[in-house]
């Protein structure tokens, strides 16, 4: 069944800041087109875990990584490794839409502009297959040059996504990317990542079981284990909500639905 | 009571200050009345013969200052750059006390090393221009800039942090370089900031005496014939605030007309100084 | 091409920053390399001779001394006063932002200025001729929005539950102010006084019409023609002759001992800034 090499292999991660471990030996595979998921309570490295595979954690000083992660075989850590193109590679979506003081045209180019040196037609190309990507199109297409900060929260979130695909990454992160959001908007986004499965792969944190149980395919399940992060159990969705073979995550899922 | 000695103490502060452009306004009224507009324009002051015309210590105080910003503008800026944009946390905070101390060395202390250590070397480097001393409108310039650097550093590192760290993470995500990050977030959301640092440092430059009292020359009447020629910066010139610190102010008090029209250089300069300074705050407030 | 820019740009910066660090950091060592050799005790205890030649610098730290303490005392509580009326007295936004503003203002007029005020007010009008007091006052008016600003900043830290608290034990407002904000900020007085005395210490154009001389002047025992010495002065009159070497020495290590005043009021006000910093930082 797994012929197909992962895209994202996790090697015996460890990070670690000076005083103390934060995640302990993790091993996971992520295959292309799914999406991946990872719960487990707050406080147990989710993030940190997920802040790793695009190594944004390097901008934190004072945290230590050890093992390795590779995208389609290629090692993110070595050391001639451009992280840069890793990051271009593997776009972001952060909890809390983060929005740049200009147009939303100009935010959907951000990245793609600079990164892909894209030409004028390619620009305008681009800003439309990315917004209707996002379902955000038909809601902006006629003010785009008009400043993103009147968009509310849930388009923002959304614009921000559009911004991520417009460098056409192979794999999405989103750390509970509806966390900030109502459920309205909560659920525009839950259906656009079930739409989008088909060309990404997505590793998504939630906090929230339901979610996790709609859009997910895969879950892995991070807690605190002698005082680090450590994935206690992983598999596919289904079987993993509905038979939990580790006693941590069958309480926490009792107490979290 | 605790609330009527607060105002009371608080009036009496505001009402000193008050008192200060009154009395500057005042003082200086016999000149504006006498000379209107040409005292400002004025090329000669000679007070013997009852020549007062302002405009060559406007002039070497507008250049001393900006000589001052263009060069510590852009080496400050690129420090402070460095400082909030390259280095961690701990290093930055050393770093940035170790500015604002820097920041707060006297200007006395500054002419000093500028009387003994710059005004030869500006000598000998612009030898072949003939200067007939080192001190010059171009060594106050120089001089200024160094006084000034770690005002702009300091300022400008504040404007830089007041970006937030999630723009610059944002941008770093999405695969853009450091250097792409600076030019695309950072500086042009930090922009109102920077200017407004450098606002407030020319407002500090066009008051700063002593320094410039000590390297400046002296000289009265130093206005260019040619403006393009860079001659006029190595012959010694006098600027508002080097006219105000000298012996002339304690002359002129008892002559009417002298000292209004030395109250009227107090004047320009107060008007100069808190024009910069307040814009240079309201954009701050913007900023933040 | 990416990569090359990222580096250049670096590389650029990092100058930047190294060649103000050797500029400034390399005056610093030029003060401290000549002016070393002129540090004994007698320098600190004996007064000036043969024009600054000889001697010591006693008088101008004792006349320095005088006026930091009176531009001190006399800058404290109106400090403290223009700090509550911004943060307690005055209700209107629009009032409290004027004052801010002002204090700003004040903060970048130049001391000059206040010297040649001083000269009127206090030298002339009042009659006091040169006069400590009268550069103690001038200099409390330059360093007064230096401590209120500092001060203010550390009462609009205090945050508003502390207030609440205590307005909810039915304290009134003269309360509050002496129970939770003047108690909980007074260390924001002693910073911001501290940074106001690093400047004050140093400042020249303020004083040299209003209360210094350069010679002849010991500990002032009236306030009408009763100037001080002080080492800033001393070091300005000196430096515009300082071409006997025996002078030299003794000028740069007046600058020395000026510049370690100076630093040692900043440093000592450096952790409660720190402080704050990561507190804002948070």
């Amino acid at each position: 069944m797994s012929e197909v090499p992962p895209i994202l292999q996790i090697q015996k991660l460890e990070v670690r800041t000076h005083a103390r471990l934060l995640l302990r030996n993790i091993t996971l595979s992520i295959f292309e087109g799914e999406i991946f998921g990872l719960i487990g309570p707050s406080g147990a490295g989710k993030s940190t875990l997920l802040r790793s595979l695009n190594r944004l954690n390097d901008l934190l000083p004072g945290l230590y990584v050890k093992g390795d992660v590779l995208l389609r075989g290629q090692s993110v850590y070595a050391r001639d490794t451009d992280v840069n193109s890793i990051r271009t590679r593997i776009g972001m979506l952060f909890q809390q839409p983060v929005i740049f003081p200009t147009t939303i045209r100009e935010n959907v180019l951000f990245g793609a502009k600079r990164v892909l040196a894209l030409g004028k037609v390619e620009q305008t190309v681009r800003v439309e297959s990315a917004l209707r990507e996002s379902s955000l199109w038909d809601e902006v297409k006629d003010r785009l040059q008009q400043p993103a900060s009147a968009l509310s929260v849930g388009q923002q979130q959304r614009l921000c996504l559009a911004r991520a695909l417009a460098v056409q990454p192979e794999v999405l992160l989103m750390d509970e990317p509806t966390s900030a959001l109502d459920p309205r908007s909560t659920a525009a986004i839950e259906e656009l990542l079930l739409r989008l499965k088909t060309r990404h792969t997505i590793v998504i944190v939630t906090h929230n079981i339901t979610q996790a149980r709609r859009v997910t395919n895969s879950l892995a399940f991070v807690a605190i284990q002698d005082g680090a992060g450590e994935i206690l159990e992983h598999g596919a969705t289904k079987a993993l909500l509905s038979a939990p073979k580790n006693p941590i995550l069958a309480d926490y899922l009792t107490h979290s639905s | 009571m605790t609330r009527a000695l607060s105002w009371i103490l608080s009036l009496t502060a505001l009402a000193s200050l008050v008192l200060l452009v009154g009395v500057f306004t005042w003082q200086s009224s016999v000149i504006w009345q006498r000379d209107g507009i040409a005292y400002v324009t004025g090329h000669s002051w000679f007070y013997r013969q009852q020549q007062f015309g302002a405009f060559s210590l406007l002039y070497g105080s507008i250049v001393v200052s900006s000589m001052a910003l263009l060069l510590a503008g852009p080496l400050g800026l690129g420090a402070a750059l460095f400082i909030a944009e390259y280095l961690p946390q701990k290093t930055r905070l050393v770093l940035k006390s170790l500015i604002e101390l820097l920041a707060g060395i006297p200007s006395v202390v500054y002419g000093l090393l500028g009387i003994l250590l710059l005004r030869g070397w500006v000598y000998e480097t612009f030898e072949r221009f003939e200067p007939l001393s080192g001190d010059t409108l171009l060594t106050a310039g120089i001089l200024l800039a160094i006084m000034l650097l770690p005002t702009v550093v300091s300022l400008s590192e504040d404007a830089l942090r007041a970006v937030p760290a999630s723009q610059r993470r944002a941008a770093r995500a999405l695969g853009l370089t450091r250097a792409e990050t600076i030019w695309s977030v950072c500086l042009p959301q930090a922009r109102r900031g920077i200017t407004s640092a450098f606002l407030l440092a020319l407002g500090r430059s066009l008051g700063e005496t002593v320094a410039i009292f000590l390297v400046v020359g002296r000289q009265d009447n130093n206005v260019p014939h040619s403006w393009l020629s860079p001659a006029p910066l190595l012959q010694a010139g006098q600027t508002l605030t080097s006219k105000l610190g000298g012996a002339e102010t304690n002359i002129a008090y008892g002559d009417p007309l002298h000292w209004s029209a030395i109250m009227g250089l107090g004047l320009i300069l107060l008007i100069l100084t808190g024009a910069a300074t307040l814009l240079g705050t309201v954009r701050r407030e913007r900023n933040a | 091409m990416r990569k090359a820019k990222d580096l250049l740009l670096g590389t650029l910066l990092g100058a930047c920053l190294l060649a103000t660090l050797a500029i400034v950091g390399g005056l610093v060592f030029a003060i401290v390399h000549r002016g070393w050799p002129a540090i004994s005790v007698s320098f600190f205890t004996e007064q000036i001779r043969l024009v600054g030649a000889d001697g010591g610098i006693f008088w101008n730290l004792i006349g320095t001394g005088i006026l930091l303490v009176t531009a001190l005392l006399a800058s404290a509580p109106c400090a403290v006063s223009l700090a509550l009326l911004e943060r307690v007295w005055l209700r209107s936004p629009q009032l409290r932002r004027l004052l801010r503003l002002a204090l700003y203002t004040i903060n970048g007029l130049p001391s000059i200025v206040f010297g040649i005020f001083g000269f009127i007010v206090f030298v002339q009008w009042c009659g006091w001729g040169k006069s400590w007091l009268a550069g103690g006052l001038v200099l409390a008016m330059s360093m007064l929005p230096t401590v209120t600003i500092v001060l203010l900043e550390r009462i609009a830290a205090i945050p508003t539950r502390y207030v609440e608290a205590a307005a909810a034990l039915g304290l009134n407002r003269t309360q509050i102010v002496w129970a939770v904000l003047m108690r909980q900020s007074w260390g924001g007085l002693i910073s911001g006084s501290l940074l106001g005395l690093a400047r004050a210490a140093g400042e020249t154009a303020p004083i040299m019409f209003t209360a210094t001389i350069f010679a002849g002047a010991t500990f002032p025992r009236a306030v009408v023609e009763s100037p001080v010495l002080t080492l800033s002065y001393h070091i300005f009159i000196l430096a515009q002759d300082s071409f006997a070497p025996a002078v030299g020495t003794k000028l740069w290590g007046a600058a020395l001992v000026l510049l370690g005043l100076v630093f040692s009021f900043t440093l000592a006000a450096l952790p409660a800034r720190l402080r704050q910093h990561e507190e804002s930082n948070v």
